[in-house]
């Protein structure tokens, strides 16, 4: 686990931007190679996978707005980190 | 042999599904990696286009997706992925089998789906799309049928999880046809059957139906040179 104080707001835009990633890679093989594992895997981890990461990302645009810096720590470190 | 015209139309809605899916994957998939390589600030429109790559395309692929993956469960050919249910599959698709489900395999308009229109209420479609059910059957069907030969032959038998119903024959069949009622089988017990006393089945069902199934005589696989006067694989 990362602790608190390494999470910013550009890290959560990250992983939200690679779980989104996985999610479309899982949710497009699902279409060209419809196996039953495929479409289960693509219906249920894609999906479950892209909404977790919308949240990630709506949840860091909230701490944005709030003031939050870009880079700066949410654990009240206080030096920013990149 | 399924009729041109229905198969097109089908197909295209399904490819424009499928397309439009593509394209919007493709579209979030380059804004996602023009950020993670460009790590642009987080200015307003940076997060604008995100809101785009992250949450508008994919929910658009997410649906698109769903429904042309819950179409293709609907398909024979989706059936025919799993090996245990060749017995029914190859016997619907074999050209010279005479079998019921052979015979509405045939048809134009459900053919392609006929595994589903006659059972329309297994428990896979509903499954497929509530997903954890989904993964549970996938988990069952790994598990209990992983060696069980190429047609199921050693694992468990299949049977119907719930009493087959005249209702999903009568949809199409509706015994009211003159020709239908002439027939002495039918006019006899048309109230019981009306009833749901007496099944369609119980005259209908078995090896006519699934003639290579294992509770129905067969051996899964297509019947020898001499009973069907075709050659053997
Ligand atoms: C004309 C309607 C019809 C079609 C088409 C049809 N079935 Fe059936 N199926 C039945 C009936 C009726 C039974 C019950 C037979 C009995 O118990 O006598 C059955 C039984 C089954 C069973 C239970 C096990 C068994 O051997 O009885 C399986 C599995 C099955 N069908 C799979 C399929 C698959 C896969 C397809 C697509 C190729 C298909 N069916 C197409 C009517 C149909
Ligand atoms: C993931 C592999 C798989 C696919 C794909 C699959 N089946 Fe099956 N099916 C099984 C297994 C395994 C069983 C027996 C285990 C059980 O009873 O759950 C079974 C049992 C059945 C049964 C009898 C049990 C019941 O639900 O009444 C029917 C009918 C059936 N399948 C029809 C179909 C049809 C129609 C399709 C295509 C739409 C299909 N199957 C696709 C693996 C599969
Ligand atoms: C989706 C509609 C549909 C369903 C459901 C359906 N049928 Fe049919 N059935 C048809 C059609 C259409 C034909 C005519 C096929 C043809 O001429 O190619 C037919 C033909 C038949 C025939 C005549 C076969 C022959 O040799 O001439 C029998 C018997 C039959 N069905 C029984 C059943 C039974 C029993 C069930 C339920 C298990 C059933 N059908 C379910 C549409 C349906
Ligand atoms: C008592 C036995 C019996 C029952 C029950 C029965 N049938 Fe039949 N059916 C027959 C016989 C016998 C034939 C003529 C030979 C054949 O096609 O198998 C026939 C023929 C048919 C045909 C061929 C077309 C026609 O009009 O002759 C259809 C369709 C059909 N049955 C549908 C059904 C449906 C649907 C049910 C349930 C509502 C049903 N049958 C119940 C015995 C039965």
């Amino acid at each position: 686990m990362i602790g608190l104080s390494k999470i910013t707001v550009r890290r959560l835009v990250n992983v939200s931007a690679v779980l989104t990633l996985v999610a479309l890679g899982l949710m497009v093989a699902g279409l060209f190679w419809p196996s039953p594992l495929l479409l289960v895997l693509a219906m249920s981890l894609g999906q479950l996978f892209g909404t977790s990461s919308l949240a990630l990302y709506l949840l860091a645009i909230a701490l944005d707005l709030q003031g939050v810096g870009e880079d700066e720590a949410l654990g009240g470190g206080d030096r920013p980190q990149s | 042999m399924v009729a041109k015209p229905t198969v097109q139309e089908i197909n295209s809605l399904e490819q424009l599904l499928k397309l439009t899916a593509v394209a919007a994957a493709a579209i979030a998939a380059l804004i996602i990696i023009w950020y993670l390589v460009k790590r642009p600030p987080l200015g307003r429109l940076t997060k604008v286009l995100l809101l785009f790559g992250l949450g508008v395309m994919p929910i658009g692929v997410a649906l698109t997706g769903n429904v042309s993956g819950f179409e293709y469960t609907l398909k024979r050919e989706f059936c025919s992925s799993c090996h245990v249910m060749l017995p029914y599959t190859e016997d619907a698709a074999d050209p010279r089998s005479n079998s019921l489900a052979a015979i509405h395999s045939r048809n134009a308009t459900f053919g392609g789906e006929s595994c589903y229109t006659c059972h329309a209420d297994y428990a896979l479609f509903g499954a497929m799309t509530t997903k954890l059910n989904g993964l549970k059957h996938l988990y069952y069907y790994i598990t209990e049928y992983a060696s069980s030969g190429p047609y199921g032959e050693k694992g468990p038998r299949i049977h119907l999880y719930k009493p087959f119903k005249n209702g999903s024959c009568t949809r199409c069949h509706s015994t009211t046809a003159p020709n239908w009622l002439a027939r002495e089988e039918h006019a006899g017990m048309i109230e019981d059957l009306r009833k749901g006393d007496a099944g369609c089945i119980d005259c209908h069902g078995g090896a006519q139906v699934h003639p290579r199934s294992f509770n129905h005589g067969g051996n899964g696989r297509a019947p020898t040179a001499s009973a069907a006067g075709e050659k053997k694989e």
